[in-house]
């Protein structure tokens, strides 16, 4: 793809900001690493070798106790077989992954339910960051959690950019009575309380649905009261796009509204775009936990930040991990998304490269 | 926690932890009260007029006409409540964690967790039931007097005389009568105070009330019900002459005035700061301080109720001696927070107290909705039953401390079924189940399918947020047996009209009972309660049957065998052939398989500092709440003494103490 010359030094520039080009770097880092997060973060082996047989339980189904000589037919618990590997010492083994917990799996420390503090404070051995208060790993629940609120997140922006630059655009190509209607409309749909609707729409949504599908619902909810302020920035944008000459030379040309907005006008606004995605990303992250600290957020035992952050609250004194581990965490990626955030705004801004005389 | 509309007047209520509800405290809203009284007509003529337009629920007889031959009760001989050891005086802080949106008593608004202090444990009834024996006669509970002083059961007629301790005083001074008896009637069959339960209670369950004196009144009721004496005794005289203002606008007007009561303790205005504290104060000089049953009784001169929005913050401030007790039920608080070791309890600057009570329990568990697809099946759901791992919940969750709840109705005494155990989890039991009903094999994530590729994967709601824990414990072990519950947590009014709306699969939920004398089945368990009609006139069902809304029959049972036995319970005067239809009724219940019995919480503990004391035998048998009965004192050397050693750091001999003799 041939990028066009400015857009390269745009990226050149970025690229120099040494802060939000590394911030970028880990933050991608982080993002590959979670979508193969079963390979680090899971309860079940990467490998066993089990009587000269070796099986990958990592993805796919479950497989039976009864597969390795337990007598139970749910999912075998590993960490058993382990034990029993061991004890036996006939030459099976298996490969944990590096953090051998499940987000959901519920222990009890000290034969209760309760947090466990982390290992490096004498807690149970390989809770790097202590469980929460039924004995979940904290790491694992972070990890997982991070990766269901950015990506969360980043489809939230997808989606609010789609609507609200389509819309935008429209808006600000078209002018006249459209675009007085349209704008009314926007106001009086984005003075619904958006946190209000929300909390009101997911405790009365008969969520008959798994968990994905009702993400899912809480992205589209969230949308729909999202994308209205994006709409301002593309339909001034616009307007000034409009009434420059190349514009008038593709209307002259007979290229259509289509054709002239995605082709023509929306590449020349797209600096404006860009400067705003990282913050869009911080504040759905923001949201989403926000949403979950309240309890309308995802539906338990799904791992997310906010819930952590709530079960923290409550334990400050008796469980302080919890919410120290969380709330670092959570200012970790926000901090490397604001420095990318603002390593994009420099490089984007369009005075390092139009004088005006 | 609990949510049913149980005549909280008449039973003492639990007063719940619950109400996230938002109030807009002190937002400066104009008091109707402050209004320039209008001239209108007075209420106690209109009270006149209604008496007289219903001359067959109002009579007016003389005192030649109660009969001669009455066998008066007046329950002089029950022992005394409370310790004589008890000390007059002091303030007593405590907390709550909304501002009461009304003084009112009566009316919307009303039944917040402020009411029981101005209310139900404060407001002496006719007689109250004895709190320590429990045992029954043959006309039900035993009974001590409260504003009446004796009392007499006419089997024949179905009738209750009252006869009113002619020393009892409104807290204003003026006397209490029969007038106040005929007003009760007069205004909780009004529709001005806006609250169509008491509408209803009032005009169903009595048919009608006679005046002899001043002081001697009878109640009659349409038939003989072994709780005749619950109906009539718990009941209350209201006072006439504070709501001769009574009119339409009567939630608005009354909002804020302070109601007259019989008992001990009253709000003066001077002592609402709004949205902030409300402070009671005892009546000067009350008619009953010296009375047996109530002379040990409300001790301290002062309780003030301050609001603290969040129970967290509410353990922090007791903690520095801010709140005077503290309710500890959660396993956190007793344990983590406050352990034995912690330096106010080793140093025995705070006391730790439980106490075992014995009284009926509220109903946790998993209600099934038999109206659902596949909960329809009982095989499926007595799987359910094998799959629910409760006891684990029990030793791990509770750590130990609360029990298995066996049948539908535990805690009634000898109501409760005496042999009738709850399925225990048993994965084999589960999946063996399951598979009569057609989940033979587990799918590739270890939940069970048919053979038409359904898996078992079943809603579980509730609008418990502080349970969610427990039932991620359940949903991982239900796992195990091949059972998938997707857990749905909501807002807790949502939550409950779900359920009531029987739009549930299986909830979460537990009914606040009252220490009631006997169990009710029809509100819970009657066909009418589940269909409107659910059976067509040959007994067979009705084809065109749809679950019925805002009802408590929240399994959607309908049964004719249970309606038949259900209706001769209802019907019945003889406690013990109730006894043996309840005992048939948890068979039948245990058969269907659709309430997986939970837990029951048989104790309370709190933390109180060492300068507030408790009787030597801690509570009474059926308290629900540590200040219930308002048995606990101030002692102010023991305050100063506590005071002085925590601030040189001298330690006090360590006081924790269980009560187990109810246990």
């Amino acid at each position: 793809m041939a990028l066009n010359p400015l857009t390269l030094r745009k990226l050149r520039r970025f690229r120099s900001i040494k802060r939000g080009y590394w911030s970028f770097v880990v933050l991608i880092g982080l993002v590959v690493l979670s979508l193969l997060g079963e390979l680090f973060v899971n309860n079940r082996p990467l490998l066993v070798s089990y009587e000269g047989k070796w099986y990958f339980p990592t993805y796919g189904a479950n497989i039976p106790g009864t597969t390795f000589g337990f007598d139970y037919t749910y999912e075998t618990n590993y960490r058993d077989l382990n034990e029993r590997f061991r004890s036996e010492n006939k030459g099976d083994w298996m490969l944990m992954p590096l953090v051998p917990f499940n987000p959901n799996e519920n222990a009890p420390y000290e034969g209760v339910f309760k947090p466990a503090p982390p290992s490096w404070m004498g807690g149970p051995e390989g809770h790097w960051l202590g469980t929460d208060t039924t004995g979940r790993d904290i790491f694992a629940r972070l990890f997982y959690g991070f990766r269901i609120a950015i990506f969360f997140s980043l489809a939230f922006m997808a989606l609010t950019y789609l609507i609200g630059i389509g819309v935008g655009c429209l808006m600000g190509y078209y002018g006249g009575v459209f675009d007085l209607i349209v704008q009314r409309l926007i106001e009086i749909w984005s003075n619904i309380p958006f946190l209000y609707i929300v909390i009101i729409l997911f405790s009365v949504i008969p969520s008959t649905f798994s968990i994905p599908a009702r993400i899912a619902m809480l992205l589209v909810v969230m949308v729909l009261f999202s994308w209205t302020s994006m709409t301002y920035y593309m339909r001034t944008a616009t307007y000034r796009e409009k009434a420059r000459d190349y514009t008038a030379a593709a209307v002259v040309l007979g290229a259509g509204p289509g054709r002239i907005i995605f082709h023509h006008i929306l590449p020349n606004t797209i600096s404006t775009i860009v400067t705003f995605m990282p913050f869009t990303v911080v504040s759905a992250i923001t949201a989403i936990t926000a949403l979950d600290f309240l309890g309308f957020g995802l539906p338990p035992p799904t791992p997310s930040m906010g819930e952590l952050l709530k079960q923290g609250t409550q334990t400050l004194t008796t469980a302080p991990w919890i919410v120290g581990s969380t709330f670092s965490a959570l200012v970790f990626i926000l901090v490397l998304i604001t420095f990318i955030g603002e390593a994009v705004r420099e490089a984007f801004d369009p005075k390092k490269f139009t004088t005006y005389q | 926690m609990i949510m049913t509309t149980s005549d909280k007047l008449l039973r003492p209520a639990l007063v719940l932890l619950a109400g996230f509800t938002l109030l807009f405290a002190g937002c400066g809203k104009k008091d109707a009260a402050e209004a320039p009284a209008e001239n209108k007509p007075n209420a106690l003529d209109e009270a006149k007029a209604y008496y007289a337009a219903n001359p067959d629920f109002f009579h007016f007889k003389t005192a030649q006409d109660i009969p001669a031959d009455l066998n008066w009760e007046d329950g002089m001989e029950l022992p005394d409540i409370g310790d004589p050891n008890a000390k007059k005086g002091g303030t007593v802080n405590y907390w709550v964690q909304d501002f009461p949106r009304t003084l009112r008593t009566i009316g919307p608004d009303s039944n917040g967790s402020f009411r029981p202090w101005i209310l139900d444990d404060n407001y002496l009834r006719y007689a109250q039931r004895h709190p320590n024996v429990t045992s029954l006669t043959e006309n039900g509970f035993h009974y001590f007097p409260g504003v009446a002083d004796r009392w007499a059961l006419d089997r024949e007629n179905k009738t209750v005389y009252i006869h009113i301790n002619p020393a009892a005083r409104w807290s204003d001074g003026k006397p209490i009568t029969t007038e106040d008896a005929l007003f009760s009637f007069f205004l909780h069959r009004s529709t001005y105070i806006k609250a169509p339960w008491y509408n209803n209670y009032y005009s169903t369950k009595y048919s009608g009330i006679t005046r002899f004196d001043e002081h001697t009144f009878a109640l009659h009721f349409p038939e003989l019900r072994p709780d005749i004496y619950s109906t009539s005794l718990e009941n209350i005289p209201v006072p006439a002459h504070f709501y001769k203002e009574l009119g339409e606008d009567y939630p608005e007007r009354y909002q804020w005035r302070n109601v007259p009561t019989t008992g001990a303790y009253v709000v003066n205005d001077r002592d609402i700061d709004k949205g902030r504290s409300i402070t009671l104060t005892r009546v000067k000089d009350w008619w009953a301080k010296d009375l047996k049953f109530y002379r040990y009784r409300f001790n301290p001169d002062r309780i003030r109720i301050m609001v603290i929005r969040d129970n967290a913050k509410a353990f922090e401030a007791f903690r520095k001696g801010d709140i005077d007790f503290f309710d500890m039920r959660l396993a956190e608080d007793w344990y983590d927070k406050l352990p034995d070791s912690a330096p106010e309890i080793a140093n025995g600057y705070i006391q730790k107290l439980k106490f075992y009570n014995d009284i009926p329990r509220p109903t946790y568990g998993l209600w099934m909705n038999e109206a659902t697809p596949l909960l329809s099946n009982r095989d499926i759901r007595v799987g359910v039953q094998h799959a629910t791992n409760w006891d684990l919940v029990i030793s791990k969750f509770s750590r130990g401390d609360w029990s298995r709840m066996e049948t539908t109705a535990d805690g009634y005494g000898d109501f409760t079924h005496p042999t009738l155990k709850a399925r225990r989890y048993d994965i084999d039991k589960a999946l063996a189940s399951f598979a009569k009903a057609g989940f033979t094999k587990r799918g590739p994530d270890g939940i069970l399918v048919n053979d038409q590729g359904q898996r078992l994967s079943i809603q579980l709601t509730t609008g418990y947020e502080h349970y969610k824990d427990l039932l991620t414990i359940l949903q991982e072990e239900a796992i195990k047996a091949g059972l998938d519950l997707r857990i749905e947590v909501l807002d807790r009014t949502a939550a409950w009209k779900k359920t009531q709306e029987k739009k549930h699969e299986i909830s979460f939920v537990a009914f606040n009972v009252g220490p009631e004398l006997f169990p009710r089945y029809w509100e819970t368990y009657h066909s009418k309660n589940a269909y409107d009609q659910a059976f067509l006139e040959d007994g067979s069902v009705n084809p065109a049957r749809s679950p019925k809304p805002q009802t408590n029959n929240l399994q959607t049972i309908a049964s004719i065998k249970l309606d038949e036995m259900i209706d001769a319970y209802d019907r019945s005067e003889s406690l013990e052939e109730m006894k043996q239809l309840a005992y048939k009724m948890e068979e039948f219940l245990y058969e269907d398989a659709s309430f997986s019995p939970g837990f029951v919480i048989p104790y309370m503990r709190h933390g109180a500092w060492r300068w507030l004391q408790v009787p030597a035998d801690g509570n009474v048998k059926i308290a629900t709440s540590f200040e219930e009965y308002h048995l606990f004192w101030i002692d102010e050397d023991l305050k100063k003494e506590t005071l002085e050693a925590r601030k040189s750091g001298k330690p006090l001999p360590p006081a924790i103490k269980v009560f187990e003799q109810y246990k």
